[in-house]
């Protein structure tokens, strides 16, 4: 498949007061043509992080690049400067955000916001930006789109503002679409609308999606591959099947198993990870899931596991695949 | 049959605002049972969290009857309320800001034994918090602690301890696990469930994450724009919902398992939930009901059992 994204060994820290925090540590993954990659993980595990960084939006200082590249179309973005990265942003690459109710200027109508990025990277002239920016309003399904680009944000209910931010992230037929928790703000019956507009937009416009989220039940419907992320690394990757399927990694299991299922019986315990993830001011040596790992062993405490391949498209960085590994239990995934 | 621990009858809250009033919660009514967990749901805006802090009285109700104990709470006098209202707790959505920052641990979980005089000496008083804290997973260490040195689990830890303190029958929880990640919310449903189990309490669970609500209650009510639409114990409504804003709410959770979510149909609602200042008449849902029909539009539809056990509010069925 033709490679859109390719990620490096990213390393992104934080220098604070305390002292510097480590909070991407060496990933490395690539999004194809019109693929949907879904990057999940606990809140400070990084994902986040990693997208601002791909778009650098992140504040610098305190945040700055410790290594890797971010390869899109063949350039490394990292070694551009902040006027091509302007070109760039908005552009080839949009970022659709969380909030939707703090990420539109309130000062400022809908349609003057969506076509921004329009104005400024193709010089548009008002009368075209204006009709162009109701043609976006009814790509996304805003009722009254003629009405709805002179209102201002609070005028719109959540899911039509995130609507709009869908139609700013869009307007430039960007190649890859960077969602950050698109849905997490929005009711179920709302989110269902925004993922199935984002699918269709998706098909128009060949366009690649990243899609970060927490959510397993978004992942499973949306992404085609998943990467799981946590305390700021990598530690599967894989097909949505291989990853929902032919769990490999002990985090990975415990996270689908912590999800109550329709299916589930409500005699079962619900299974909990015990504790919290690690402090990234002070990384754990090896590990970094070591402390909550019911298959824990004496090696996973100070050294860190490579990503091993169980095929062409799935990796987990675990002890436990070693072939050396005690498989007694491997697959315990509950109990602890 | 086991009586009700509380019975709520035709509860309505309105709130007045500019362009007339919001019916927050109109006219709801159910009975919860000793020991049981009872979940509401809906979407944000149609009045749970009003309808849960109407009960325990947080809201003085406009209209309707609480009745505890063959009493119905909303007559009491304040002073009467405050003997009764140690029965009721509430364990809040946001661990965030809900515990005061300037205030430690343990003046935060002994602030209703304070209220309540709840004990003779100091020492009393900090032993009870201890054991408070133990029950919920903490310990002695965190006693001197502020809020902020805590992460958002143990935060709704704290908050649950502080709900616990006078030993209540019946606790609100209004979407206690919402702010919290995944792999935190299963531990902090399973210490409700414990704690459920080993003190005989009785919840009100109240949530949008209808998966979570499943696992957790026996009963679950559904509500849109101030009414409920559909109430069953949560097995039944889960594998047989009547009203079609259940069926459409059921439809809309992503299921995680791609094989089975690539496969289902979803029933979409077009727009979003309306306005519920001045509510017309007939049923909240018409506008975006895909089976509406003229009646729909000039009646309320009666809240009726429709099956054993199973209520419903709609003309169509």
């Amino acid at each position: 498949m033709e490679k859109v994204l390719e990620v490096k060994d990213l390393k992104i820290s934080f220098k604070t007061f305390f002292g510097e925090v480590e909070a991407v540590r060496g990933i490395s993954f690539t999004v194809g043509k019109k693929e949907t990659v879904a990057v999940v993980g606990e809140s400070g595990c990084g994902k986040s992080v990693t997208a601002s960084g791909i778009m650098q939006l992140l504040p610098m200082p305190p945040a700055f690049f410790k290594g890797g590249e971010i390869i899109f179309n063949g350039e490394n973005l990292l070694k551009k400067s902040e006027k091509q990265m302007q070109a760039i942003r908005g552009n080839k690459i949009s970022m659709v955000f969380q909030d939707p109710m703090t990420s539109l200027n309130p000062t400022m109508k809908i349609g003057k916001q969506i076509v921004e990025g329009l104005v400024k990277h193709h010089k548009m002239s008002r009368e075209a930006a204006e009709n162009k920016a109701i043609e976006m309003l009814k790509l996304v399904s805003v009722p009254q789109p003629e009405k709805r680009v002179n209102q201002y944000p609070h005028e719109f209910s959540g899911g039509m503002r995130q609507r709009v931010m869908i139609a700013l992230a869009m307007v430039c037929n960007p190649q890859l679409l960077i969602a950050d928790e698109p849905t997490t703000a929005l009711d179920v019956t709302v989110q269902a609308q925004i993922l199935e507009l984002m699918k269709k937009l998706q098909d128009q416009m060949d366009m690649s999606i990243i899609l970060i989220t927490h959510d397993l039940g978004i992942v499973a419907d949306m992404s085609d591959r998943v990467v799981v992320m946590y305390a700021g690394q990598i530690v599967e990757v894989g097909l949505t099947d291989e990853i929902f399927a032919n769990t490999k990694h002990p985090y990975t299991r415990k996270l689908l198993a912590s999800v109550p299922r329709l299916d589930m019986s409500k005699d079962e315990p619900l299974y909990s990870i015990d504790g919290t993830p690690p402090d990234l001011y002070i990384p754990p040596k090896g590990c970094s899931f070591y402390d909550r790992c019911s298959e824990a062993m004496k090696i996973c405490k100070d050294h860190v596991p490579e990503l091993d391949e169980h095929s062409a498209t799935h990796q987990s960085r675990c002890w436990l695949n070693h072939a050396m590994a005690f498989k007694g239990n491997s697959r315990a995934g509950g109990e602890k | 049959m086991t009586e009700p621990l509380i019975s709520a009858r035709n509860i309505k809250k309105y709130f007045d605002v500019a362009g007339g009033q919001l019916k927050a919660v109109d006219g709801i009514s159910f009975d919860i049972y000793p020991q049981e967990t009872f979940g509401l749901v809906g979407e944000s805006g149609c009045g749970k969290s009003t309808a849960g802090r109407t009960i325990v009285r947080l809201y003085e109700p406009t209209d309707g009857e609480l009745i505890f104990n063959g009493k119905n709470i909303y007559k009491l006098s304040r002073k009467e309320m405050q003997d009764v209202r140690r029965n009721f707790q509430i364990v809040f959505q946001d661990p965030y800001a809900s515990l005061n920052p300037r205030m430690t641990v343990e003046d935060i979980v002994a602030e209703p034994l304070d209220v309540h005089q709840a004990y003779k000496t100091r020492e009393e008083r900090s032993e009870r918090v201890i054991e408070l804290l133990r029950l919920v997973g903490l310990g002695e260490e965190h006693v001197l602690r502020f809020p902020h040195e805590f992460s958002g689990g143990q935060r709704q830890r704290v908050g649950i301890a502080r709900a616990l303190a006078l030993n209540p029958k019946f606790i609100v929880c209004d979407e206690p696990i919402s702010a919290l990640d995944v792999s935190i919310q299963a531990q902090v449903v399973n210490l409700l469930k414990n704690l459920q189990d080993k003190l005989g309490l009785t919840y009100m669970f109240i949530a949008h994450d209808l998966s979570m609500v499943r696992y957790i209650s026996d009963r679950v009510g559904v509500m849109y724009l101030g009414h409920m639409m559909e109430l069953a114990e949560s097995a039944e409504l889960y594998s047989n919902p009547i009203h079609p804003y259940t069926k459409a709410l059921l439809s809309a959770i992503p299921i995680p398992n791609p094989e089975i979510q690539r496969n289902r149909k979803r029933i979409m609602l077009e727009g979003d939930v309306p306005s519920p200042i001045n509510p017309k008449e007939g049923c909240r849902f018409v506008d975006r009901c895909s089976c509406a029909t003229d009646i729909c539009r000039k009646e309320t539809p009666v809240f009726v059992e429709k099956k054993e056990k199973h209520f419903v509010a709609c003309h169509n069925v």
